[in-house]
């Protein structure tokens, strides 16, 4: 490590990385526009020039991104040479800006909004037409640019070729002219395409499915796992007042994903404003259908799997460590095979991040000792045996919800999973929580602990997984039993 | 006027041919050097006779290739490009020099590599120069057939292959990162430095960039010796250096002199005085992008520091001469202009600067300027330079909007109260907007 003086204080820098590294690092906050931590420095917009001085030389005004750190350097980010050139460049920066923060979909976490504030330049001195460029131009099925707004840091260009290593935008025209622009007009290709609204620090580019979908500000964000690969990349949730998840977002983790995430996992929030589901559960009875309490559906669940034999557990890959813990600790109890249904493979497989694997937990639940069974021998074993409990959210959309239907009237079905199934082997239906709604922890492919927060109260009535498997478990003993 | 001249004296009808040039002496000093003297003693030559770059900045051109790798420490492949994007408005040396002498072009290449230990050259040729390309290609061709260009030159150890690149037209590729990047394949957008391109250039090998005049005169400096060299120019600035003298004189053109002649010389001897019996009013020393003078500041030596005394720069010794007809203000409008267009783009303060210098120098053109507009344009221009962007592009529009704001404010300040040109004919006040964007 390289010891340097920023703002009269000693820090420790990381002599790899560039000196604004090492002024983030130290909780100083130096802007920055196309300087992006994942990205290759390039120094173009300049915002983030600061003081330095060497030894004996006059101290120098330098972009933070492009200077190395070196022992003994004096940096002050705050001197009134840095803040100036600093403000200059802004002054630049907003000369041909539209200034439609009120209906642009960045306000409230664009760097340059937040940087205008910070710097207190309210007023242009410019009386030139503004810059009139394309404002809604589509770059494919994600990103829609809005080439007013653009600074031209090329952070996406950039991110193009260096991460996805699939080089499809490039900076076209130039000078004042300059636009971002994809090879030869085409749309965007490739499953990585939602990061790029991450990486523009400004509204330039959007994400068409969050377009005026919510202003940031409003948005609950809760650090969380996604669900949609065994990466587990971790994620925020990012919750509008109703209560639906409007965006999902990539969150830095070194050791996982760093700053990315694919469009499968971002985009995958719509099942989680899911419609129609039930407080409680269902219980059957010959052919009626009636609502129960949690606590009911739970004694159902304890009678059919202590009374009936051949019988199995069966949980989806959304299931937790906890609850998988619990799982078992209750099947070992009753004798019960413990399953995991294992989704195939979605061939969505790439170098960058996603495994291919849809299973988030398939480590975590294996290493617990579920054995991964295919959908079709968990279906074929549900027509072999007496009785099953189903356990997880997308079980009837792994085994597939005509496939559970058609099972045979005398087999005895608990199904544990988000929306009911109606079919004549089920007879007991309990309503669980999402995974953004739980607590817990998942292991990636690689065994590294992923953990999940509630990211949305649940509704009242409406118990945890724990809770319900617990129930299970207490319903099962005789009366009195679970109070000792 | 009877001073020693060389650069230019070969010239003839036929001067572009290998027969003519080797009637001349020519590749005598290559053939001399390569069997007599060790790259590290050419450089050393050149070192001793204070050769300065030729491209605009006046870099000491020995000290400039010594920044090479040592190739024994460093066995990457190096590289020298020779920028003949002749781009700056005003200058039209190098053009001379490749139309008229592509062979002594050839033959300072050459031996800049032998002195590098480069075994590649590339030659990018500003794109409109057509001639300038098509007599380089076609002495290429005649140089590798008579075995002075490729493999074992002249029957030494010494291999060197030349290729050439042509331009598609933006100034910015003059720029020498922009060049290397463009050579590359990409868009000219100049790089951040460090890396040098000593150290980091053409494909991340050791390259260094040699404008064309400076390499010309190598053979000359390895032949006469560096003692020759220096009893020319001054002692500063050695040698001779072509000027380009453009605008309102009588006999424009490109003319040999030594270092520290007279820039009145230069407009009342060399070019013939000012047309049409008029005063100079003002004057571009060095090409655009260096700051406009005032007529009255003329009689100062053609010669690096002298001229930054007087407040602007050499550049590359393209003088442009305005008369006292030509307003100032339409000479910076078209300047800004030019910037605007040119800039690539990459630095927010380039980007939008020469813009708004050129949005705000066509205003007060036009007749819509504001008093406060003056001190903007100075603000302006002080917040784009110097140095405060990757390269010098945001200088070169900064530094001439500084010079007209410093000696000609009074003119500017007339458009303002006038809400005209003075110099336009208010009959046809109207017409003056109609020059904007002729580009």
């Amino acid at each position: 490590m390289t010891k340097i003086t920023l703002n009269g204080r000693e820090v420790e820098a990381d002599p790899t990385k560039p000196l604004i590294h090492a002024c983030h690092a130290g909780g100083v906050d130096v802007p920055a526009y196309c300087y992006h931590p994942g990205l290759t420095p390039v120094g173009s917009c300049r915002i983030c020039q600061v003081e330095v001085k060497q030894g004996e030389a006059p101290a120098r005004v330098v972009v933070a991104c492009r200077t190395p750190v070196a022992e003994g350097m004096v940096v002050e980010t705050e001197s009134p040479r840095a803040h100036e050139t600093r403000r200059e460049c802004l002054e630049f920066l907003l000369k041909n800006h539209p200034l439609d923060c009120p209906i642009c979909d960045k306000a409230g976490e664009c760097d340059l909004q937040d940087y205008a504030y910070a710097e207190g330049q309210g007023e242009g001195r410019s009386v030139e037409p503004r810059r009139r460029l394309d404002k809604r131009k589509s770059l494919g099925d994600v990103i829609v640019l809005d080439e007013e707004r653009c600074v031209l840091c090329s952070r996406c260009v950039r991110f193009m070729e260096e991460v996805p290593k699939t080089p499809q935008l490039t900076v076209g025209g130039l000078g004042s002219r300059s636009v971002i622009e994809t090879f030869m007009d085409r749309p965007l290709t490739g499953n990585y395409q939602g990061n790029l609204a991450d990486v523009c620090p400004v509204g330039a580019l959007t994400l068409k499915p969050f377009r005026f979908q919510a202003r940031v500000w409003n948005l609950k964000k809760t650090p969380s796992t996604c669900g949609e690969c065994s990466r587990g990349c971790a994620t925020s949730v990012e919750v509008l007042r109703s209560g639906d998840v409007k965006r999902i977002r990539p969150r830095y983790d070194a050791e996982v994903n760093t700053w990315w995430m694919c469009d499968t996992g971002r985009f995958a929030f719509e099942p989680l404003n899911v419609e129609g589901r039930i407080t409680g559960g269902l219980a059957r009875q010959g052919n009626t259908v009636r609502p129960v309490d949690a606590e009911d559906a739970a004694a159902a669940t304890a009678r059919i799997l202590t009374a009936e034999r051949p019988a199995f557990v069966a949980v989806t890959p959304w299931v937790t460590q906890e609850e998988g813990q619990a799982i078992r600790a209750l099947a070992a109890e009753w004798k019960l095979p413990t399953y995991l249904v294992s989704p195939a493979a979605n061939g969505l497989e790439d170098d960058l991040l996603h495994t291919g694997d849809p299973a988030p937990n398939r480590r975590g639940l294996v290493e617990l000792g579920f054995q991964a069974k295919s959908p079709a021998e968990v279906l074929a074993l549900l027509h072999s045996q007496s009785a099953a409990w189903l356990v997880g959210e997308r079980m009837a959309a792994l085994l597939g919800a005509a496939n559970l239907a058609a099972v045979a009237g005398h087999k005895r079905v608990a199904l544990f999973d988000v929306l009911p199934v109606d079919g004549p082997a089920i007879e007991v239906f309990a309503s669980v929580p999402l995974y953004v709604e739980r607590a817990g922890t998942w292991l990636n492919v690689d065994g590294v602990v992923r953990t999940l927060q509630s990211s949305r109260p649940l509704p009242s009535g409406f118990p945890t997984l724990e809770r319900l498997i617990s129930l299970v478990s207490a319903a099962a003993r005789p009366q009195g039993a679970a109070l000792r | 006027m009877s001073r020693p001249t060389y650069l230019l004296d070969r010239i003839r009808p036929d001067s572009h041919t290998l027969a003519a040039y080797q009637k001349s002496g020519g590749y005598e000093a290559l053939r001399n050097a390569l069997k007599s003297k060790t790259p590290t003693e050419v450089i050393d030559v050149v070192k001793a006779s204070g050769l300065r770059g030729r491209g605009g900045a006046g870099f000491p051109t020995g000290m400039k290739w010594s920044f090479m790798p040592d190739p024994a420490k460093d066995k990457r492949p190096r590289y020298l490009a020779i920028n003949a994007d002749e781009s700056e408005p005003g200058t039209c040396k190098d053009r001379v020099l490749m139309e008229r002498d592509p062979h002594g072009v050839i033959e300072g290449v050459l031996l800049a590599c032998y002195a590098m230990r480069a075994s590649t050259a590339y030659i990018y040729v500003r794109g409109e120069y057509r001639e300038s390309y098509n007599r380089l290609f076609e002495a290429l061709r005649e140089a590798r057939a008579a075995g002075l260009v490729g493999r074992k030159i002249a029957g030494s150890e010494f291999s060197c292959d030349i290729w050439m690149h042509k331009g598609a037209g933006a100034y910015i590729c003059g720029e020498e990162t922009g060049l290397m990047e463009s050579l590359e394949g990409k868009r000219g957008h100049p790089r951040p430095k460090p890396p040098f391109p000593a150290m980091f250039g053409l494909w991340g090998q050791p390259t260094t960039v040699n404008n064309v005049e400076t390499v010309f005169n190598v053979p000359f400096i390895l032949e006469r010796g560096a003692d020759w060299f220096r009893s020319m120019g001054t002692k500063a600035s050695t040698g001779n250096l072509l000027v380009g003298i453009s605008g309102h004189v009588n006999k424009p053109g490109v003319y040999e002199v030594p270092f520290g002649v007279s820039c009145k010389e230069l407009v009342d001897g060399y070019a013939g005085g000012i047309w049409k019996g008029r005063k100079l009013k003002a004057w571009f020393p060095g090409g655009s992008s260096t700051g406009v003078l005032p007529g009255s500041a003329i009689d100062v030596p053609m010669e690096h520091d002298a001229i930054k005394n007087a407040g602007s720069m050499l550049g590359t010794a393209a003088l442009i001469a305005m008369d006292d007809h030509a307003c100032v203000v339409r000479a910076m409008e078209v300047v800004a202009r030019f910037y605007d267009h040119e800039s690539c783009g990459q630095c927010s303060q380039c980007r939008e600067g020469t813009q708004w210098l050129s949005q705000i120098f066509h205003r007060i053109e036009i007749g819509r300027g504001r008093m406060e507009d003056v001190q903007m344009l100075e603000d302006l221009a002080k917040s784009m330079a110097p140095g405060k962007t990757i390269c010098a592009l945001s200088d070169a529009a900064a530094i001439p909007t500084l010079a007209i704001v410093k000696h000609f404010k009074d003119e500017i300040e007339e458009h303002v109260r006038l809400a005209r040109c003075p110099f336009v004919d208010p009959a046809h006040a109207k017409r003056a907007g109609a020059f904007a964007h002729a580009h």
